[in-house]
């Protein structure tokens, strides 16, 4: 077991530099909408964890070993080393010099290797902790009504990665305990702090309990709420001569997880010499112009087919109140060796589903 | 008649390695050596101004966290639980004026963790720091160790000179007692008396000059020693404090995370304080690094400054030596001479030095 702390898995080279490497190539063949967190600062931070690693800078990767992914220390150590990259560039002086003293002693050697790794962590985008923005969409002064679009990334708490999207209108005349406020230049906006918080707050909830909490919210008409989550990761990566394989160390408990331990345990048990990763990207939306409600997710049916019979009529009551629906999708990246993991449990909640594969 | 002594000493260049001593060139050369030592002294008093502000935000940082968990461990005071954490959070930079429920406390559990982990950070960057000086100060004593065996070849070569000159003068001056006073025999030793004399002046003096060089470099060395063991002793230090923090941190990240979604649920407040137990012995362990490393300067530091400075008087008092050395051999030297000259002005011409008697 490989587990070193609560929910925290410890790689170390060069597993660690394979893992990184899948990883950051699942997230280019899963072709992400802006559904889901921004690739591009993600990869950099998955490229920036590699080359510490590479460098010797960092001894091991710290992954989440429920959901797979980089967790809050790895995060925070890309974002670290970049705030502190400018200061100690300052204090370190010249890389040619540096290099030039490399054979005098193995600091010179470090820190030239330092040098280079902080210059380029200087014009890196890295993927945030946490990043909430408010978007004006539409601003009519005339009816007193705004429209906005919340975004927030957030490395949640189950070790997912993921971005909500919330659009909604604000009347004015409600305006007292307004939940945006909207700058003098009529421009720019920012979420009140109660409002923020309780997005943050909320984050992990699924669209449909979020789009219901917030529509309750005074003064507030809510269009859409999207959620886009990257994870759980599933990996197999061979240590040493093969002899023993680091995987994913708590899988979930849910149809996915059945299928990977079935997995593990069966064909997977044989691999030793191929690295392996399955990864998943689940959207789930609730929103007034979905024509159709339904889920397309193997791992997360509807809430109504969840019901037992003497809850249904309650929770249709419930629902005739907003105007909404839900519609709920999955797609997975998977190395050759677990395709048919992705396969067997799309085949068995009956889902058709996108399965990239990863050479 | 030739002369029986080895006049050759005479010509024969010595062979001194480097560009040539003086008194002066030898004060510029054992200044730039100083100003070397100064800069990183400077340095190390840079660094602990630093530490005293790395000190004061992790002493900030480890109130609030210690505030956490104070007030999750039910000893809060008049106001209750809720009101004291709210007192809690004002502690939390922006927020002084927020309520309680206005905030995540997940979100500000992680945005403490970033800010305890950037703390941690910039602490552990001055490793590489002092290593980097710690080299170029061993870098220093390796050309200060050149320097200190030049010196003392120079003033072997100096001394084995001064006693062949020594033993040619002695020689010479036999000579000149066996031939005939004024003659043109004894105006030619005395002549090569002078030149041996000319010659012991000139590396008598250097004698001196490469011998105090040599312990002036010897001690500039035991000083530079002395700079790059304080400096290693800071470095490992601070790498043992900071690895120490930085596990911590790493290891209670989910923690934080999970702790942080539990309380905004108001749940499993415990688990809370546990958690934030972990952290808040992260900031120990480098707020005590902090701390000590702050005597260490303390004691260590200015003592440093001041035998450096002590060195700087002693130096100056060796260079005053030997210059008031030098002027009174040279003197005593003049002195001779000129006694010398009036002995003979006043004596009366003998026979043998007579025009007449050639």
């Amino acid at each position: 077991m490989t587990v070193v702390a609560l929910h925290t898995q410890a790689l170390v080279l060069p597993e660690a530099a394979t893992y990184l490497d899948l990883l950051g190539r699942s997230l280019h063949a899963a072709r992400l909408s802006n559904a889901f967190p921004e690739r591009r600062p993600l990869q950099q931070s998955l490229e920036t964890l590699a080359e510490s690693l590479r460098l010797g800078l960092h001894g091991e990767l710290f992954v989440d070993s429920r959901a797979g992914l980089p967790n809050l220390a790895s995060f925070t150590r890309a974002l670290t080393d970049k705030s502190v990259a400018r200061e100690s560039l300052a204090r370190m002086g010249d890389r040619a010099a540096l290099e030039a003293r490399a054979g005098e002693a193995e600091v010179f050697a470090r820190l030239a290797a330092k040098h280079g790794y902080y210059e380029k962590l200087q014009d890196r985008e890295l993927a945030p902790v946490d990043h909430q923005r408010v978007l004006l969409r539409r601003h009519d002064p005339a009816s007193g009504t705004a429209a906005f679009r919340i975004e927030l990334t957030k490395l949640d708490a189950s070790g997912v990665y993921l971005r909500l999207g919330i659009e909604l209108t604000q009347v004015s005349s409600l305006w007292r305990r307004k939940v945006i406020d909207l700058a003098h230049d009529g421009e720019t906006a920012a979420a009140s702090e109660a409002f923020g918080a309780m997005v943050y707050r909320c984050a992990d909830l699924d669209a449909e309990a979020l789009f219901m909490r917030l529509h309750g919210v005074e003064g507030v008409s809510v269009e859409k709420v999207q959620r886009g989550v990257i994870g759980p990761v599933l990996f197999a990566m061979p240590v040493g001569s093969g002899v023993q394989v680091m995987r994913t160390a708590e899988a979930p408990d849910d149809a996915l997880g059945r299928e990977w331990h079935a997995w593990s345990v069966g064909a997977g048990a044989a691999e030793h010499e191929r690295p392996e990763l399955l990864a998943a990207f689940a959207t789930d939306s609730a929103a007034l112009d979905i024509r159709e409600e339904r889920s397309n997710d193997p791992l997360s049916p509807l809430l109504r087919d969840r019901l037992r019979d003497q809850e249904q009529a309650r929770y249709r009551a419930l629902r005739e109140r907003y105007p909404f629906k839900v519609f709920k999708d999955r797609k997975f990246v998977a190395t050759p060796g677990l395709k048919a993991v992705a396969h067997a449990t799309c085949a068995a909640a009956g889902t058709k589903n996108m399965i990239y594969a990863l050479g | 008649m030739s002369s029986k002594a080895n006049l050759d000493v005479l010509s024969r260049q010595v062979a001194y390695s480097g560009e040539g001593i003086s008194v002066k060139s030898l004060e510029t050369d054992i200044q730039k050596e100083r100003t070397i030592q100064d800069n990183k002294v400077d340095e190390l008093k840079v660094l602990r101004e630093r530490n005293v502000s790395i000190q004061n935000a992790m002493a900030e940082e480890l109130k609030k966290l210690r505030k956490f968990s104070d007030y999750l461990d039910g000893t809060a005071v008049k106001g209750g639980f809720w009101a004291g954490f709210k007192e809690v959070l004002s502690f939390i930079p922006g927020l002084g004026s927020m309520s309680m429920s206005q905030r995540s406390i997940e979100e500000l559990l992680k945005a403490q963790y970033q800010v305890s982990a950037r703390r941690v950070k910039e602490a552990a960057e001055y490793v590489d720091t002092l290593k980097q000086s710690e080299q170029d100060l061993y870098k220093e004593i390796d050309r200060i160790n050149v320097r200190i065996v030049e010196m003392a070849k120079n003033e072997r070569e100096a001394l084995h000179y001064v006693l062949e000159l020594k033993q040619v003068q002695e020689q010479l001056e036999g000579e000149e007692q066996a031939v005939e006073a004024g003659s043109v025999e004894q105006r030619d030793i005395q002549a090569n008396i002078d030149k041996v004399r000319a010659k012991l002046a000139e590396h008598s003096s250097n004698v001196l000059l490469y011998g105090s060089a040599e312990e002036r470099y010897a001690r500039l060395k035991e000083n530079t020693r002395k700079l790059a063991d304080t400096i290693r002793n800071l470095a490992q230090d601070i790498q043992q404090y900071t690895t120490a923090s930085s596990i911590k941190l790493d290891m209670a990240s989910a923690q934080i995370q999970a702790i942080g979604r539990a309380a905004d649920a108001s749940t499993v407040m415990l688990e809370m304080k546990r958690s934030l137990d972990v952290m808040t012995e992260s900031m120990n362990v480098t707020t005590q690094f902090v701390s000590d490393t702050q005597i260490f300067f303390r004691s260590n530091l200015d003592e440093l400054v001041k035998e450096l400075d002590t060195f700087d008087e002693k130096t100056s008092s060796v260079l005053e030596e030997n210059l008031r050395k030098s002027k009174e051999i040279e003197d005593a030297r003049i002195q001779a001479a000129v006694d010398k000259a009036v002995k003979r002005a006043a004596a009366p011409a003998a026979p043998a030095s007579s025009p007449s008697g050639t």
